[in-house]
């Protein structure tokens, strides 16, 4: 499950205009939730809340065997309650747990121009978190802050006895301008240096004339050029390369991904390959969403080196709740509830479209997640919500050792305020 | 006497070789790997060869039908070789992220894709050189021990033979390995694998090495400096000068511990003399106990050590080849026999309680010590016998917690002048001691550490209490531990042996010539006979 202080993490970045998918490292997101999902592991209880609008807590109880937990606290100095739905009675579950994620409109701080409306770029702001985990005194801490409209930077520590040297430290800056985004990065561990960059083009990037539409009216795109079977979406390109200085071993890869827009009519889909020149990998990442509750995502990997190859698949259903119950009145007079009227749905329809959708996924009573790799591994998920707890059961199985297949199995339940 | 060793129908059996593979990987899989090594590591091919290891007997303890001790010497450089095959893991990005916490992980995309390459390693020309100390017995198999690191040479060739830094990297790792499974794995595969061949009824139950015991071991300070060294004056020493000193082993050792040892050793002997009942732990030491006090005028004196007594200590070894240490000693020690550190300090020390046990009535036991040596011209007087059997090095493991009491108060008067006297523990001295056999103390240590481990595989099955050698104490449990008690004493019996031989040989090659040391008797013993205590 998504933990709530991740959620929070990102209403940050939703305040400040900053774009987190927007970097070489997230190009493979959609398909890694869908497919690298974590199965949770024995019992654990968690209890969030956004107390004030800049602060959050979360306290976390589990029991793999050994009881453990953590206490963590958030600090933003942005109001983050006009963006986020701490109550986890009414938080929208797709936002929350859904894989398949769209493409949000980059930020074009290249050229203001180009500028969305809503795009506020909100400088000199910071968050910070920390962690404590009890009984192995392992703490974490997160430090962000923006510089500039287009400067970000990141300092994440953690420090614990067990760890080399008692603890790691990674400083990262990245720098966004919208049609491309580059990072540096620094870590204590082996002295390991990196750098990474993505460029975009396509899509909403290509000419004005898009861009000014898509701001303009979504839904008017592509329905007035009448080829809705064109397809409408944004290359991503970029690389990374990284280096440590002190074992004196590196890293690279370069990748490229092709992704619909939100305002693409067909099936929406996500595309990427990665290359690793060096290792001789060769990955294919394809998602698409199949429907409108189902989303499938797989992928091959090859190794032209060792010629040794993966593959794994993935994917996501929605379901609906059963069968909702009639209400007291209409049991009362021995009738079933009325349906809604369509006339007068279609009578504001404009007005109420937005918060029709909200209403749709709100009706959502929880998610399935599945997956399987040539291992015959299989991660089975199951997460929703009742009344107002969110929960998650999940389950790692084999299905090559058929008389103990269940290699983990675990309960998340999570209450937040 | 002649001993005919079979090799080849060792080899004939045709299940040896699968169940030796077996144990060879199950060996090598007990331990966590490296993340580098990302698949089990498979003995695929396991040859003992057709030369069979030269055997020198240099000594035979016992000798039964049904059981046999013994120490040989052996040579080994024959034609055994060894594969296994494992698959690494060739991204070094991928091995640097495993175990790295992930909240600090720089999260590359593509870059740590993994690239397993399978590998395979042939060891073959192997070199072994060893001093081994075998046991035999029919109700507990055989377990054999290796006094010193067998491994001289060996020839490693892998996939990777045309990299020139790998190969040297697997080479050097690949002896590290190999001198561990020799050292503290063999012995145990060893035992287990006769335990199946002569005594099935016992091969499931337990045989466990014991570990704890290897991992508790004492450190010898001598081999590994202490962490903050400083001078007589409290100076901090750079390395460069430790190892000087350290080779040197000469008066200023005893600056290389830390004040904070050397107090508390003072305050143990203070405690010897007074009444204190504050008596301060002392993990690890090396530990010398008298059961007689021919030696205490030398002990006596506190200024720095001259050179003939520290000679004086390694000498007696030479002449304690029979050793009829009689029990006078810790007869007299009657009195303090309840306390169970002395007891025990006194049967690890050995000798006279090994021989004690050993020529007690009830169950006759076969016994014959065959010395394959020279005989000693010298004739051997109680105050030389005294000093071998006393003087000799024994590390003991257990807490310091009772002191020595002198056995004799009249000697006490005698030498009522040196305020040092009651001393059976005095620090410089021992240090200084220390310092010039640090090399037979450290391979000692280890020798040690085997037959420990040694002794605990033969008694394993029994409950093992810290103070199983108080046989004085209680008569009844002493019959009942009397095999244990047996074992562990002839162990401390070789381990003294071990140190004496080792140090004989050092100094044979030392001075050229083995007889030269015998003919001319060391200054030592001209010394102890002035001591006013000789009897």
């Amino acid at each position: 499950m998504r933990e709530f202080m991740d959620y929070v993490h990102s209403a940050f970045y939703e305040a400040t205009g900053w774009r987190r998918d927007n970097s070489y490292a997230a190009l493979n997101a959609t398909t890694d939730a869908l497919l690298n999902f974590s199965t949770p592991r024995g019992l654990r209880l968690t209890l969030s809340a956004l107390a004030s609008p800049n602060f959050a807590t979360s306290y976390q109880l589990g029991s793999v065997g050994v009881v453990d937990g953590s206490i963590s606290y958030l600090f933003s100095s942005v109001p983050l309650r006009v963006l986020l739905t701490p109550q986890s009675e009414n938080v929208p579950l797709p936002d929350l747990l859904r894989s398949y994620r769209p493409l949000t409109p980059v930020a074009r701080r290249d050229d203001p121009s180009l500028r969305r409306p809503d795009d506020t770029d909100k400088t000199n702001e910071s968050l910070l978190y920390g962690r404590l985990y009890l009984p192995r005194s392992q703490l974490e801490a997160l430090l962000v802050r923006r510089l500039s409209p287009a400067f970000q930077a990141q300092f994440s520590a953690v420090s614990g006895q067990h760890l080399r040297n008692g603890g790691t430290a990674l400083g990262l800056l990245q720098y966004d301008v919208g049609r491309y985004a580059l990072e540096g990065l620094a870590s204590t561990d082996g002295g390991l240096l990196g750098f990474r960059g993505v460029y975009n083009f396509g899509g909403d990037l290509s000419s004005k004339k898009h861009t000014q539409q898509s701001t303009t009216s979504p839904a008017e795109n592509g329905s007035g050029n009448g080829d809705k079977e064109r397809i409408y979406g944004r290359f991503s390109t970029g690389g990374e390369i990284y280096y440590g200085t002190l074992n004196k071993s590196g890293g690279i890869s370069i990748g490229a991904r092709f992704a619909t827009l939100p305002d693409h009519k067909g099936t929406p889909l996500s595309a990427t390959l990665t290359l690793n020149p060096l290792m001789g990998n060769i990955a294919a990442n394809y998602a698409v969403m199949a429907g409108k509750d189902c989303s499938l995502a797989t992928r091959m990997e090859f190794n032209i080196f060792s010629y040794e190859s993966s593959w794994a698949v993935g994917m996501e259903l929605w379901r609906k709740p059963f069968a909702r119950s009639r209400s007291f009145n209409a049991k009362l007079e021995w009738r079933l509830d009325e349906p809604e009227k369509p006339t007068e749905k279609k009578m504001a329809h404009k007005k109420v479209d937005k918060e029709e959708a909200e209403n749709d996924e709100k009706e959502y009573a929880g998610v399935v997640k599945a997956r399987l790799d040539q291992n015959l591994r299989l991660g089975v998920l199951w997460e929703g919500r009742v009344k107002s707890l969110l929960f998650s059961l999940g389950s790692g199985i084999d299905l090559k050792m058929m008389n103990k297949p269940f290699r983990t199995l675990g309960l998340e339940v999570q209450f937040s305020s | 006497m002649a001993f005919n060793f079979n090799w080849s129908p060792l080899t004939a059996d045709a299940e040896f070789y699968s169940r030796a593979r077996d144990l060879l990987t199950k060996a090598l899989n007990k331990s966590p790997k490296p993340p580098i090594i990302v698949d089990d590591i498979l003995v695929s091919e396991f040859n003992l060869g057709t030369v069979p290891p030269d055997l020198e007997i240099l000594e035979i303890g016992d000798l039964a039908e049904d059981r046999f001790r013994g120490i040989f010497k052996m040579t080994y450089s024959g034609d055994a070789y060894l594969t296994l095959k494992t698959r690494v893991q060739a991204n070094p990005l991928n091995t640097y992220l495993f175990s790295k916490p992930e909240f600090t992980s720089p999260q590359p995309l593509a870059a740590a894709s993994g690239l397993t390459i399978p590998l395979s390693i042939t060891l073959s020309d192997i070199k072994l050189s060893a001093f081994i100390i075998l046991v035999f017995s029919k109700q507990k198999g055989l377990t054999l021990v290796f006094r010193n690191d067998p491994l001289e040479s060996l020839k490693v060739s892998s996939t990777f033979d045309s990299i020139q830094f790998v190969r040297d990297y697997l080479q050097r790792t690949i002896e590290q390995q190999l001198r561990n499974l020799m050292m503290d794995e063999l012995p145990a595969i060893i035992h287990r694998l006769s335990l199946q061949l002569w005594c099935p009824d016992q091969a499931n139950k337990g045989v466990e090495t014991p570990k704890e015991e290897t991992d508790e071991e004492g450190v010898n300070p001598l081999s590994s400096p202490p962490l903050d060294p400083v001078d007589a004056n409290g100076n901090v020493l750079d390395p460069s000068a430790i190892s000087e000193i350290s080779l040197n082993g000469g008066g200023e050792t005893q600056s290389l511990f830390s004040q904070k040892n050397l107090l508390r050793l003072a305050a143990l002997t203070d405690s010897h003399r007074t009444l204190s009942l504050f008596t301060p732990g002392i993990r690890d030491v090396v530990f010398r106990a008298w059961s007689g006090c021919a030696d205490r005028a030398d002990v006596a004196t506190p200024t720095v050590s001259s050179p003939n007594r520290v000679r004086t200590n390694s000498h007696a070894g030479v002449t304690g080849t029979t050793y009829t240490f009689s029990d006078t000693g810790s007869t007299l020690h009657g009195s303090i026999s309840s306390r169970p550190s002395f007891a025990s300090v006194n049967a690890s020390t050995g000798l006279g309680v090994g021989s004690n046990v050993r020529s007690r009535p009830g169950r006759k036991k076969k016994n014959r010590v065959v010395n394959l040596r020279k005989t000693k011209s010298e004739a051997v007087t109680p105050d030389n016998q005294s000093e071998a059997g006393t003087l000799t090095p024994a590390s003991v493991n257990i807490p310091l917690s009772e002191p020595l009491f002198d056995n004799s108060i009249p000697e006490e008067d005698e030498l009522q002048d040196d305020p040092f006297t009651g001393d059976h523990f005095h620090p410089q001295t021992l240090m200084n001691d220390m310092g010039e056999n640090s090399l037979t103390l450290e391979e000692l240590t280890s020798a040690l550490k085997d037959l420990k481990m040694l002794a605990d595989a033969t008694a394993n099955s029994r409950k093992a209490t810290p103070e199983k050698g108080s046989p004085r104490e209680t008569p009844s449990a002493k019959a009942q531990s009397s095999p244990d008690l047996l074992d562990q004493d002839w162990v401390m019996k070789m381990a003294s042996e071990i140190a004496r031989r080792v140090y004989d040989e050092k100094r044979s090659q030392q001075r050229g010539k083995w007889d030269e040391s015998e003919d001319a008797p060391p200054p030592a013993y001209e010394a102890s006979p002035q001591s006013p205590l000789s009897r």
